[in-house]
């Protein structure tokens, strides 16, 4: 394999970061609200969220990806295959983080909240300094893992022809006839990219431990 | 004698069907120490939880300074929730110390004890940090004021939480087992810090098992079993023999734990 | 755009379709479920030998494990059914499902099954020891049984997981659910309703196992205290 070639794998890898990322940010920003919608007393908003959390995690992506992809132009919507892979890849991201949200808040023991109370704090002061904080820690493991997750499971929004790693190594494949070669490099390089997510995650739970061995 | 700090009238708390707090009627002295003694599941902390408005209750009043809290009954008996921020008023009156510390895990001890002077008092940063290290002095932990709580023992932690309460300047503080879950040799620097508080004539109603240590600070006893006040007084009188029987079977369970120099 | 009027069902050629539809129907279970045998058992050999086999095979089947986790699924796909060929291993679509779906979960069951042996109390295997069992007892007669409780909802979780990447060996031409719905909706022009059908259907799917999943841990669930 030539540098060349191996330049454009890498410079697909970019594009794969760049889809999976935006797809797990906004993945957790709605994650945020369908976890609030799942934690609240009001079924109208319970009972949705849930569903939502169930279809996500029990479809497979690629299906999902699929549906996604061909029902926006049929409800009018033209976007290029880009957007709605990051759509498809949020909306599933959605659905894992805020069951990893839910966990987190539910883990926030009561007491911190009632020392909250007593020092006057408003309800909305205790979310922000108190709860978002600590359950954001608590989830933080479990973040970096659905972001791996979400970085491998990118390499189906080849199927909709969205140009990313995978993607590109398949074309390439088409012309040199190489695919043992492109694959591993392909493989190698999520496996890498993997590796350096699992380290800075590590790190930012070793720079947030609040006085924790 | 003067006005007393808290007037609890007639309190009832149920969970289900159980009545946890059955009709309780207690004074507190403003400038006293209040401690409330009883067994497991005496109902002496839902009664501290109501004092500070964690719980409410179902029936009855509660006033602190004259001021209703949380809610007014007319004669007939019909409730009335107070609004928001009447009870808020109140509440300020009032720190509270757990038995679990709660400390915020994620703040130092300084920012522990300065947040609320912040969010809330709306201080600026330098005075309410200025105010929390001067708090921090008092309970000999200035030199701890950068670590977290994860950083500090079970004593330090919880003299950590005193101070924080203080730093709001309460009229009244409410302890709640505040020694139950340290090691026993931890107890003492806490005590400490609870009696210095008592000397200085803070209002302070205290749930322990600390039977010695409530006998000595205390200028009241309150004796709760099953969700009633048994007895309440002196605590010569309280423990005063012939005792009543079932204070007799509960000193029996603790005298290892300091009730033996009151026989 | 009005979505229902683009439903154009004709349902006698739906009917028509019926028979290959249940065939695909089969073929996505048949390569689940031999798929997660296959995964099992690899994994389960594979935690095995980085337990007891010497060190060297531990830290090549580390390795092995790590990249298989690391990387994802439709490349270790490609490389396999593509790549396969100049490699010498000539494999058609569903075989080289099952062998890629094997050796996928594998990576992750070995990891499950790691975590449950390290679960089990070593005193539980000590005692053991003292009244004479050999080691293929120990395994057979302490390990496993305490095991099986302890790593039930993971390995319930994964089979979920596989039956979901069964969906992605469609892109290698294996004849299952998704491949073929795709094309009736291809042929139909009912694309998204057939595919929101299919999502509906695969949906039922993994509710119905970790349903039956949360029942075997419920049954199991009184020998917990075997395993405290």
């Amino acid at each position: 394999m030539t540098p060349i070639i191996f330049g454009l794998l890498v410079e697909a890898a970019l594009h794969t970061v760049v889809i999976s990322g935006v797809s797990i940010v906004i993945g957790f920003l709605i994650g945020m609200c369908v976890s609030a919608a799942r934690l609240s007393s009001n079924r109208a908003f319970a009972i949705p969220a849930r569903v939502f959390v169930s279809f996500f995690r029990g479809v497979p992506l690629l299906v999902q990806l699929l549906l996604i992809y061909n029902l926006l132009p049929v409800i009018g919507i033209n976007v290029p295959s880009v957007v709605a892979a990051v759509v498809g890849l949020s909306l599933c991201t959605a659905a894992y983080q805020a069951e990893n949200l839910r966990g987190g808040f539910a883990s926030v023991p009561r007491g911190l909240l009632e020392a909250a109370d007593m020092a006057g704090l408003t309800h909305f002061q205790q979310l922000v300094r108190i709860r978002v904080p600590i359950a954001f820690r608590l989830t933080l493991p479990s973040l970096v893992n659905e972001a791996i997750l979400i970085l491998k499971a990118s390499s189906l929004v080849s199927v909709v022809g969205v140009i990313e790693l995978t993607r590109m190594a398949q074309n390439l494949d088409t012309s040199l006839y190489e695919p043992l070669q492109l694959y591993s490099a392909a493989g190698l390089l999520y496996f890498i990219i993997n590796r350096a997510l699992a380290l800075a995650g590590t790190a930012a739970e070793r720079r947030w431990n609040w006085g924790r061995a | 004698m003067s006005e007393p700090a808290i007037v609890v009238r007639r309190l009832t708390k149920r969970f289900g069907d159980t009545d946890v707090l059955h009709e309780i009627d207690l004074e507190v002295a403003e400038g006293q120490a209040t401690c409330v003694i009883g067994p497991s599941g005496s109902g002496k902390s839902t009664l501290l939880r109501c004092l500070a408005f964690l719980e409410e209750a179902d029936a009855g009043t509660i006033e602190v300074h004259g001021e209703p809290l949380g809610f007014v009954e007319d004669a007939a008996g019909r409730r009335a929730r107070l609004p928001p921020q009447r009870i808020r008023a109140v509440r300020k009156q009032i720190g509270m110390v757990f038995q679990q510390f709660n400390l915020w895990p994620h703040m130092t001890a300084l920012g522990n004890v300065s947040e609320a002077l912040k969010t809330v008092r709306h201080l600026p940063r330098a005075e309410a940090e200025a105010r929390a290290t001067a708090q921090l002095r008092k309970i000999g932990l200035e030199n701890r004021a950068g670590h977290y709580p994860a950083q500090l023992s079970g004593g330090q932690q919880q003299r950590v939480a005193i101070a924080r309460a203080l730093a709001l300047e309460p009229k009244i503080m409410l302890f709640d087992e505040a020694t139950a879950s340290l090691d026993p040799e931890l107890t003492g620097e806490v005590l400490n810090v609870m009696r210095a508080l008592a000397a200085d004539g803070m209002t302070m109603v205290i749930v322990t098992h600390e039977i010695g240590f409530a006998a000595s600070i205390g200028r009241k006893i309150a004796f709760l079993d099953k969700g009633r006040v048994l007895l309440a007084g002196a605590p010569q009188d309280v423990f005063r023999k012939p005792r009543h029987p079932r204070i007799d079977q509960f000193l029996d369970t603790y005298l290892d734990r300091g009730a033996a120099m009151l026989i | 755009m009005e979505l229902g009027a683009r439903v154009r069902f004709d349902y006698a050629l739906v009917a028509s379709k019926l028979p290959e539809i249940f065939q695909a129907l089969g073929i996505t279970l048949y390569t689940w479920i031999l798929g997660l045998a296959g995964a099992c058992a690899l994994g389960f050999l594979v935690a095995v030998a980085r337990r007891y086999g010497p060190r060297p095979l531990d830290l090549a089947l580390g390795a092995y494990v790590e990249l298989f986790r690391g990387t994802p699924f439709l490349i270790q796909l490609f490389l396999l059914y593509f790549g396969g060929p100049y490699a010498g291993l000539s494999l058609d679509a569903i075989p080289a499902g099952l062998l890629g779906l094997s050796v996928y979960g594998a990576a992750y069951f070995s990891e499950i099954f790691r975590g449950g042996f390290e679960a089990v109390p070593r005193g539980h295997v000590e005692a053991g020891e003292c009244v004479g069992l050999s080691r293929a007892q120990i395994i057979g007669r302490i390990l496993l049984p305490e095991m099986t409780m302890l790593v039930l909802p993971a390995s319930v979780n994964m089979a979920i997981i596989l039956m979901k990447e069964t969906a992605v060996l469609s892109v290698v031409t294996v004849p299952e659910l998704t491949l073929t719905i795709s094309a009736i909706g291809t042929e139909f022009y009912a694309f998204v309703e057939c595919l929101f059908l299919l999502a509906l259907f695969y949906w039922g799917l993994t509710e119905i196992c970790g349903w039956l999943g949360r029942m075997g841990e419920a049954r199991l669930a009184r020998f917990r205290f075997a395993a405290a």
